[in-house]
């Protein structure tokens, strides 16, 4: 995939991927990543990641804290807000129709 | 670069962007939490500290250290007067002038034996401005500068200056054998400072350029860069009106070169008229006026 566009499209959906995660259930950046590269929209790496979680721990839709996890070391653990769950739904319906606005467009050029 | 490296100069970075120390310490405890979950190269995961440190202080809110000023016409007059007619001793002023005229230069001309080195200068600094004059190795940037300052006499125009001044060189200016502290109570004395003002004074600029200066180290044994603070702080004591620098941050490193221009802005802010010399172009659209000393006809290499 072309890294420049991938980088355009992820700036645009990775707060509402981050948020999603989130509504399955709290989690750290590291772990996020891992999920996020799974779900195969490609490697996010950290300098992009964190100040996405920054932001939205500014405008109020997760809050984050300090824990020393089930095995291991302290990690920074980020849960959604009820603000955040609202804006998840919110915006993911918009998401929707604007993606299938732009699949119908795209897949015309694909069945030509 | 190693974690802990990465990791120390991040936290300089943030402190520089002047992020809450609080919030700045959970930043790069995640981040190191971060680096030894993946075990990865911090510089491939996050990039260079002063770049993330930028992204997170841009997510966390903070205004960037040049605040809302900008000023696009200054890059384009350098360069555009590369390339474009007679270029020497034409100044650009690009934004409406804040203050009563500090520093006004007019026609300034000095040959050296036989060779033309500055002709038909002319630049007008006012309270709250700072010029920067760029040029090429040997365009006389150091010689219009000291003619500023007094110390050396133009073979023709003149040079006005309303107020104090202070005047910081590229190099030497300092005293081998003397401690910093007793540097400041000398150059204090000169401007009616008594010496424990001058002592404080000198410190209170000091610790602006991240340096502490009441050990007890001779000028000989300060690094070159700290040479070079030593150098600016003496130039500022006192408060002058027209501060006159002559590429005061040879030496200094990437953090301490940031610091120099926060504390230009700072001096800018306070009303001060400045006139730095600098070669580094992009720092050129911080500063409101531009007076290029690069002679067309003659192209160094």
């Amino acid at each position: 995939m072309d890294q420049e566009r991938r980088g355009q499209w992820l700036r645009g959906v990775l707060d509402l991927c981050v948020l999603a995660l989130l509504h399955r259930r709290e989690s750290y950046g590291y772990e996020l990543a891992q999920s996020l590269d799974a779900t195969g929209i490609g490697p996010i790496q950290g300098g992009t990641l964190y100040p996405v979680l920054l932001r939205l721990q500014r405008t109020g839709l997760v809050t984050a804290q300090w824990r020393e996890g089930a095995s291991g070391p302290a990690r920074k653990y980020y849960q959604i807000t009820p603000a955040g769950s609202e804006t998840l739904r919110r915006t993911t319906v918009d998401w929707d129709a604007f993606a299938s606005g732009v699949g119908t467009i795209l897949r015309e050029v694909q069945t030509r | 670069m190693n974690h802990d490296g990465w990791l120390h100069a991040l936290t300089g970075e943030l402190h520089r962007r002047g992020l809450d120390p609080n919030l700045s310490r959970h930043v790069v405890a995640e981040a190191a939490a971060h680096l030894r979950d993946s075990g990865e190269a911090p510089l491939r995961v996050f990039g260079p500290p002063e770049t993330y440190a930028a992204a997170v202080a841009e997510s966390v809110g903070v205004p960037r250290p040049q605040t809302g000023r900008a000023w696009p016409d200054a890059s384009a007059g350098v360069a555009g007067s590369a390339g474009t007619g007679r270029a020497a001793g034409s100044a650009r002023t690009v934004r409406s002038s804040p203050g009563p005229i500090r520093l006004d230069v007019r026609g300034i001309s000095k040959r050296y034996r036989r060779r033309p080195v500055l002709s038909g200068v002319d630049l007008t600094v006012r309270a709250g401005e700072i010029a920067a004059v760029v040029g090429a190795n040997g365009a006389g940037k150091s010689t219009f500068l000291r003619i500023c300052a007094g110390l050396i006499s133009p073979d023709r125009g003149q040079v006005r200056v309303h107020g104090s001044l202070g005047y910081c060189p590229q190099s030497g200016g300092t005293n081998d054998y003397l401690y910093p502290d007793e540097h400041f109570v000398l150059v204090g004395a000169g401007r009616g400072l008594p010496r424990a003002t001058a002592r404080a004074a000198g410190r209170e600029h000091a610790a602006a350029l991240d340096w502490d200066p009441s050990g007890r180290t001779q000028a000989r044994h300060l690094s070159g860069g700290t040479r070079q603070k030593l150098n600016l702080v003496m130039a500022a004591l006192g408060e002058p009106d027209v501060l006159l620098l002559d590429e005061p941050y040879q030496g200094f490193d990437r953090g301490t070169y940031l610091d120099f221009w926060q504390q230009l802005w700072r001096w800018r802010s306070a009303g001060k008229a400045i006139v730095v010399v600098t070669h580094l172009l992009n720092q050129l659209d911080r500063v409101d006026t531009v007076l290029d000393l690069t002679p067309t006809r003659e192209v160094s290499a």
